[in-house]
């Protein structure tokens, strides 16, 4: 009989990977979610990768869309967008996204915003389908044959059932995760983040990309901010400004400069496809990307943030 | 004493005078100059000035999110949702989730404003397209959030800072909120039992509804814009215009409070549209 202290036959697996790998775990047709909202804290070296590695016939399914998804549309990764709002805010409308609807037919298919977050939820909860009352004489639900109408059944009145999302996989961008997969979301934060965590329940296969990998300690200080365990993670990836040229809160700003450069080049077939050359296809890693955006510049956006 | 009211704050009083106390009213943060100011800047100072009138227990949710927000620290509107110098702004409270602190859909917000490219004869509004939707002549943003506030708020008040033959159609390309099909027995059959919009607030007039008939009037006319003029730049039929009113002016007292208390910045209300034109 032996005495001696228990030491563990098995080591907790790391889960940390390779923007690389971690695009691979995509599979062309698949429906994807991708963290952040609208502008804000998009995982944008994530979509840089998958364009890479020329992903096919992707579903986006979003709340709120934007320059994540045109850059998908624009690269022919993207073949169907089902969201309330596609467009870049400040900025404008969504150059690429606009086009393949207008000169394309592109499947662009609407659903009202808190409902399309509902979407997720049903996912979170294990449902088909979520109800939805007020949507009756819109074009949304006559133009969309994935939501069926159907009567209460406990009062005869007329509702609608939204499909829940299915997604294949998500995909977010965090501040800090530790190697396992526990992500920290800051206390003082917004939807953006907010939806982070909603898609982190509502998916099976979750994806995140880390500003940080922190220390074990790290994480263990903040755990009160983790909302999003380990367990519920597939892969981690440590992508410094990996939301690049959207803003991360507390962290930097948007690079209004690098979205007037996509906006500009967008407005034509030829000119995103350059774009896509010089910031995707020429690059070897998104250490190449950041090199060409440049330390100065990227210093430029960096944030002082002492409220989270 | 003061100079003449200017075009935005004849609407600003115009819908501060339709708010009662005890009251939420939602705006979104809207982007692009004249857009901004109608969907977002006048709704904000309209409220702001209702509260100070004669609805002190008004409540303001700005963006969806931020709480009777303290404006007058404002030295220009935001134009981002969800970034620092609107999370820093002075408020009372912020929902950081969703579904947030604040619920959206139980009839607990009294009114929001709501924007679009086109806006129909029986009040429909799009913000999703222009032209045939399987291949549109103009596609832009989606629906956002506008089938919740036709719908779901107790009413809306629809902001158009264009007033021509192709935002004010017949018949909208695309029905993001539903306004009166039918009247209100229209909306009850698409099981809209509440809500719907309450006024269209233009550069020119404010027009109000026939909810029984589900057809858009015209209820006062502003100062120096004609009947036929109006009737010239809206694509559908206004009916019989002779008895209707000028849009009534605000008072010496009302101006004064949104001049030096509501905006003294000018952060809500400087940009002015018939020079920008």
């Amino acid at each position: 009989m032996s005495n001696s202290i228990a030491t563990a036959e098995v080591e907790r697996r790391s889960k940390v990977v390779s923007l690389q790998q971690a695009a691979g775990l995509v599979a062309d047709g698949m429906r994807i979610g991708l963290g952040g909202f609208a502008i804000y804290q998009r995982p944008m070296a994530f979509v840089r990768e998958l364009i890479r590695q020329r992903r096919k016939d992707l579903t986006v399914v979003g709340v709120t869309n934007s320059i994540e998804a045109d850059m998908l549309i624009a690269a022919g990764t993207c073949s169907r967008l089902e969201t309330s709002y596609m467009g870049f805010e400040k900025f404008g409308l969504a150059p690429a996204f606009r086009r393949a609807c207008e000169k394309h037919g592109f499947d662009a298919v609407d659903y009202p915003e808190l409902l399309a977050w509902d979407r997720f939820r049903a996912d979170q909860e294990g449902l088909q389908f979520w109800p939805a009352s007020g949507l009756g004489g819109t074009s949304l639900v006559e133009l969309n044959p994935d939501i069926k109408a159907f009567d209460c059944p406990l009062t005869g009145k007329p509702l609608h059932a939204l499909p829940a999302t299915r997604l294949d996989i998500a995909v977010i961008h965090a501040a800090a995760a530790d190697k396992y997969g526990n992500v920290i979301v800051p206390g003082f934060h917004n939807l953006p983040q907010s939806f982070d965590v909603t898609l982190s329940r509502s998916c099976r296969k979750l994806v995140v990309t880390a500003e940080r990998i922190v220390s074990d300690n790290f994480l263990q200080r903040h755990a009160r901010l983790v909302q999003i365990p380990a367990a519920r993670v597939h892969a981690v990836v440590e992508v410094p400004f990996g939301a690049h040229p959207t803003s991360m809160l507390g962290r930097y700003l948007d690079d209004d400069t690098h979205w007037a450069q996509y906006i500009g080049a967008a407005k034509t077939e030829e000119g995103v496809a350059e774009y896509l050359k010089a910031n995707v296809f020429d690059l070897a890693s998104h250490d190449d990307y950041l090199d060409r955006i440049g330390g100065a510049r990227l210093a430029s956006l960096l944030q002082v943030d002492l409220q989270q | 004493m003061n100079t003449p009211a200017t075009l935005n704050e004849l609407l600003v009083v115009t819908l501060a005078r339709e708010f009662r106390n005890d009251e939420v009213g939602f705006t979104g943060l809207a982007t692009g100059a004249a857009a901004a100011l109608f969907a977002t800047a006048i709704p904000l100072a309209a409220m702001q000035l209702a509260r100070r009138t004669h609805a002190p227990d008004l409540t303001v949710l700005l963006a969806g999110w931020i709480y009777n927000p303290d404006l007058a620290r404002l030295d220009e509107l935001p134009d981002a949702e969800f970034a620092e110098k609107l999370r820093d702004l002075p408020c009372e409270s912020q929902s950081l989730d969703y579904p947030g602190s604040w619920p959206h859909r139980n009839g607990a917000i009294s009114f929001g404003f709501g924007s679009g490219v086109q806006v129909d004869a029986c009040g429909n509004i799009n913000s999703v397209l222009v032209g045939d939707p399987a291949r549109p002549k103009v596609r832009l943003v989606g629906s956002i959030l506008l089938p919740e506030h036709f719908s779901q708020f107790g009413r809306e008040y629809i902001m158009m800072p264009r007033h021509d033959q192709r935002t004010f159609v017949e018949q909208v390309d695309y029905v993001a909120g539903v306004g009166y099909p039918g009247g209100l027995e229209g909306r009850a059959r698409l099981g809209l039992e509440s809500g719907g919009p309450e006024l269209v607030v233009t550069p020119k007039c404010i027009f109000d509804f026939d909810k029984v008939a589900g057809r858009m009037k015209v209820r006062s006319i502003h100062p120096g814009v004609t009947a036929d003029e109006l009737r010239a730049a809206t694509g559908f039929d206004l009916g019989d215009l002779s008895g209707v009113p000028q849009t009534a002016p605000p008072t010496e007292r009302e101006l004064e409070i949104i001049r030096r208390e509501i905006d003294p910045r000018s952060a809500l209300l400087g940009y002015d549209m018939a020079s920008a034109q």
